[in-house]
């Protein structure tokens, strides 16, 4: 027995090994995600977006980050297809009839081309009170360096970024990033 | 109502309740030899394909019928996608490989329990195909479950990776590859169970050996076309760049490749048990491993198609399969043990022996390269990457030296060779060898490995006359009928050697291929202005106009370039810019003119603008490419011919008369 044991004894060093190295390459997870934002403390970058009709009363026809700058922010990155988006937005709305007096809730559907009856329907499905604006050739994802969607930008009343969270945004989450920009 | 999701779920559920059941019923009646038992696990075999099939279906439903509630459909599926789109979109994600992948499994579990011949054996590997399918059911019910019932169904989806939706091939590729990794777990299910019964000799590889070449079968051919997939898609002129995932498929083909061989050695000369056994354990840990790197996130590549929780799953069904497998050789190794010894080094057992070590030095290499990344990180923290370069410079050597054997193998007599004869052929071979040198240096190919590569293919090529020689002459005057009658008869009757001949051929057709495409391609980046005619090796480009495409789920932007050679316009080519669905991503595609002798490949290599009055183009010529692809397709066809019914196999050594035949 021992004679055959030692001779699988490298074979089995190699899977040992291997299997070490399997081990930690799943326990470091994947680095390609989660890539903190390169905006962090500093300015998030302005735009200049076209505003869903509901809210065009509220807010004009184009809502530009510079002007509308002076308190604390939260912007949502969403889209019509997006599956997360649904399970986020009623949490957004929440926040909002909660918050919306002292921060800025800003909702763009972005990566989401000619997809303006879609992105009506979503507004509607969860009656979304925050501004919406549409994003319709994804520039301003671009420039925000989104991974994917949702992403939720928590943005201080001066336009530097305290926090960014990727994947859908959960109570908890909003009112203590909420928490941290008011304070 | 019921929902397409609740009932997808239900039928995996049932599935797999259905292969447990398999496998208790099957191990029980196996150790109690109760047929009634046995029969009632192989009935359960159907049942199991039954119930998967019916997850298949509804996914499909739930695909066409734009069901967002389904989880799956929602993140991967499109209203507007074509209909092909939306069937293949099943595979064209992580849940739904596995549920494919599961289900191609439980189709192989119900055939072969239909159709496997009742001995000691088949129980026995009925339990293990069913415990594979266990592994593969859970992992699709519980960990990457593509049926889970969104309370939120969104009103659209954002449609299948851009890609995979640029090509056709990709609707076949992935089913291709997935057929070979089932196809090589019927082989393994026999090993295991030879183990388990204490019946290692010849009887489980003979059972499987049309199983095992349909796997590798299929896996030659989803790795070619995977290849040719990313040449016609990805833009830069290439296809195959030593990229993880496609290491980790081209590693299972390696072992298999050289299971293939060295089970002959088993089957004429009883030698190589261990071995064989734990190559074939080897091969399906590999597709497990291979499964594992690229799905879990582990090893990034630059197409990795979706990763999700499946990562610790694989892990750990590769860990037990090979600690089950070892634990199973060492506690039957008396039985394994050989018994025979090598005679001489120069034999046909010896030439299976040397190319099994090449084969496996091989997957070696490639598995240090595609992990060593990794190993960097754990020790040092630092990102590196591992190149083509590495791979070319550890590999092409051990190539070089495959297609050496690969002319002198099938030459070598069993157990010993004669002197003579082996010099004499060996004179033929070498004679062949040079004058391919010399003719490829007169047509201006200087570089080391594509020169070496065209030698041994007149090696290879003088080696495969010689044993067809040796075959029919002597038979021929014999029995006094014509040469053609006999190899009609030789073809006919020996399908086994004659397709392996055929294989072989196949494979020197593609390294002919790969070393032209590969020493001589050329590659620019050119820019055309419109109505100017810009020349390109032998070729003038003349850029007509940009034109823009508008189908279902589509949108095209390209430019239409007429292609002239002489003063004579040859055609027009339309490389463009694809975009699908809302996705952002940009897909370049080529647009490949194919010739025998060369491809003229062009890309996009800039943006269309409208206001521009010229365009980048990536010009890229290619020598012999389409032969790569010609020799998969030979590879494919000597592949089913070997399978096909009806093969004598001679008890005589046919290679034995080679010299015989040489000499006249």
């Amino acid at each position: 027995m021992s004679t055959r044991l030692r001779r699988l004894l490298p074979v089995v060093a190699v899977m040992a090994a291997l299997s070490g190295l399997f081990v930690f390459g799943l326990l470091r997870g994947n680095p390609d995600r989660d890539i903190p934002s390169a905006f962090l403390g500093r300015e998030v970058p302005d735009f200049d977006l076209p505003v869903y009709e509901r809210f065009v009363a509220e807010y004009g026809p184009r809502m530009r980050l510079a002007e509308v700058r002076g308190r604390p922010m939260v912007i949502n990155f969403w889209a019509s297809w997006c599956g997360p988006c649904y399970d986020e937005a009623p949490h957004l709305q929440r926040a909002w009839e909660r918050y919306g007096d002292e921060v800025l809730f800003i909702g763009i559907q972005t990566q989401d081309r000619d997809a303006h009856a879609a992105g009506r329907a979503f507004i509607e499905r969860f009656g979304l009170t925050f501004p919406n604006l549409f994003d319709g050739d994804s520039r301003v994802s671009i420039a925000y360096g989104l991974f994917g969607v949702p992403e939720t930008f928590f943005v201080h009343a001066d336009g530097t970024l305290q926090h960014k969270f990727a994947g859908p945004v959960t109570e908890a989450v909003l009112s203590e990033q909420i928490g941290a920009l008011r304070r | 109502m019921l929902s397409l999701g609740t009932l997808g779920t239900a039928a995996l559920t049932l599935a797999l309740a259905l292969a447990v059941y398999a496998v208790v019923a099957g191990a029980i009646g196996a150790i109690r030899r109760d047929a009634r038992l046995q029969t009632s696990a192989r009935l359960t075999a159907l049942a199991v394909f039954l119930a998967a099939t019916t997850a298949v279906i509804v996914m499909q439903a739930a695909l066409l019928t734009d069901d967002f509630s389904v989880k799956y459909v929602a993140e991967h599926s499109r209203i507007e996608s074509p209909i092909w789109v939306k069937v293949v979109t099943m595979w064209a994600a992580l849940e739904g490989s596995v549920l494919l992948w599961a289900w191609l499994l439980t189709a192989y579990g119900a055939v072969l329990a239909v159709t496997a011949p009742n001995t000691v054996l088949r129980s026995w590997s009925l339990v293990v195909m069913q415990v594979v399918t266990i592994f593969f059911l859970s992992v699709v019910t519980f960990a990457a479950n593509p049926f889970i019932v969104l309370a939120n169904p969104p009103l659209d989806g954002p449609g299948a990776n851009p890609l995979l939706q640029n090509h056709w091939m990709m609707a076949v590729h992935p089913v291709l590859m997935y057929l070979g990794y089932v196809g090589l777990t019927v082989p393994f299910a026999f090993a295991i169970a030879a183990l388990i019964t204490r019946r290692p000799g010849t009887e489980w590889m003979r059972l499987t050996r049309r199983w095992t070449l349909f796997g590798w079968g299929f896996l030659t051919v989803g790795i070619i076309s995977g290849g040719w997939w990313s040449y016609e898609v990805l833009g830069w002129g290439g296809y195959w760049a030593w990229d993880p995932v496609e290491n980790v498929s081209l590693m299972p083909w390696l072992t298999a490749t050289a299971f293939l061989h060295s089970i002959q050695v088993q089957e004429r000369r009883r030698m190589l048990k261990a071995w064989n056994l734990l190559l074939i354990v080897l091969t399906f840990a590999l597709t497990l491993l291979g499964t594992f790197l690229i799905r879990s996130g582990v090893i990034s590549s630059v197409h990795a198609f979706g990763d999700g929780p499946v990562g610790p799953f694989f892990l750990a069904f590769f860990i037990i399969v090979t600690l089950v497998s070892l634990s199973l050789v060492v506690w039957r190794w008396d039985q394994v043990r050989d018994r025979a010894d090598l005679d001489a080094v120069v034999s046909r057992e010896g030439a299976f022996i040397g190319v099994n070590v090449l084969f496996l030095a091989m997957t070696f290499a490639v598995l240090l390269g595609t992990v060593f990344p990794l190993f960097v990180e754990a020790t040092t923290g630092s990102r590196v990457t591992v190149g083509a370069p590495f791979f070319d410079a550890i590999t092409l050597p051990v190539w070089m030296l495959v297609l050496l054997l690969m002319g002198v193998g099938p030459l070598l007599p069993w157990r010993r060779a004669e002197t003579q004869t082996l010099r004499s052929n060996l004179t033929w071979m070498t004679g062949a060898l040079l004058l391919a040198l010399v003719l490829g240096f007169v047509f201006g190919v200087r570089k080391v490995y594509p020169l070496i590569t065209i030698g041994l293919a007149g090696w290879n090529l003088a080696s495969a006359g010689l044993l067809l020689a040796g075959a029919i002459v002597p038979r021929a005057r014999i029995t006094g009928r014509s040469l053609g009658q006999v190899f009609t008869q030789y073809a006919f009757e020996q399908k086994r050697r004659f397709g392996s001949m055929v294989v072989h051929l196949g494979v020197v057709v593609i390294a002919l291929g790969i070393a032209a495409s590969g020493g001589y391609r050329v590659d620019q980046q050119i820019r055309l202005p419109y109505g100017e005619r810009v020349a390109f090796q032998g070729y003038e480009l003349q850029a007509l106009r940009p034109f823009s495409e508008r189908v279902a789920g589509r949108n095209s932007v390209g430019v239409e370039v007429a292609v002239f050679q002489g003063n004579r316009e040859i055609t027009v080519l339309t490389p463009r810019i694809n975009r699908f669905g809302t996705s952002q991503m940009t897909v370049p595609t080529p647009s490949v003119r194919y010739t025998a002798s060369h491809d003229l490949y062009l890309a996009l290599a800039g943006a269309v603008d409208p206001q521009q009055d010229f365009v980048i183009i990536r010009a890229v010529q290619s020598p012999f490419v389409t032969w790569i692809w010609i020799g998969g397709v030979i590879m494919a066809l000597g592949t089913i011919y070997a399978m096909s019914p009806g093969d004598r196999p001679l008890r005589r050594s046919v290679s034995a008369e080679a010299p015989a035949g040489a000499e006249t």
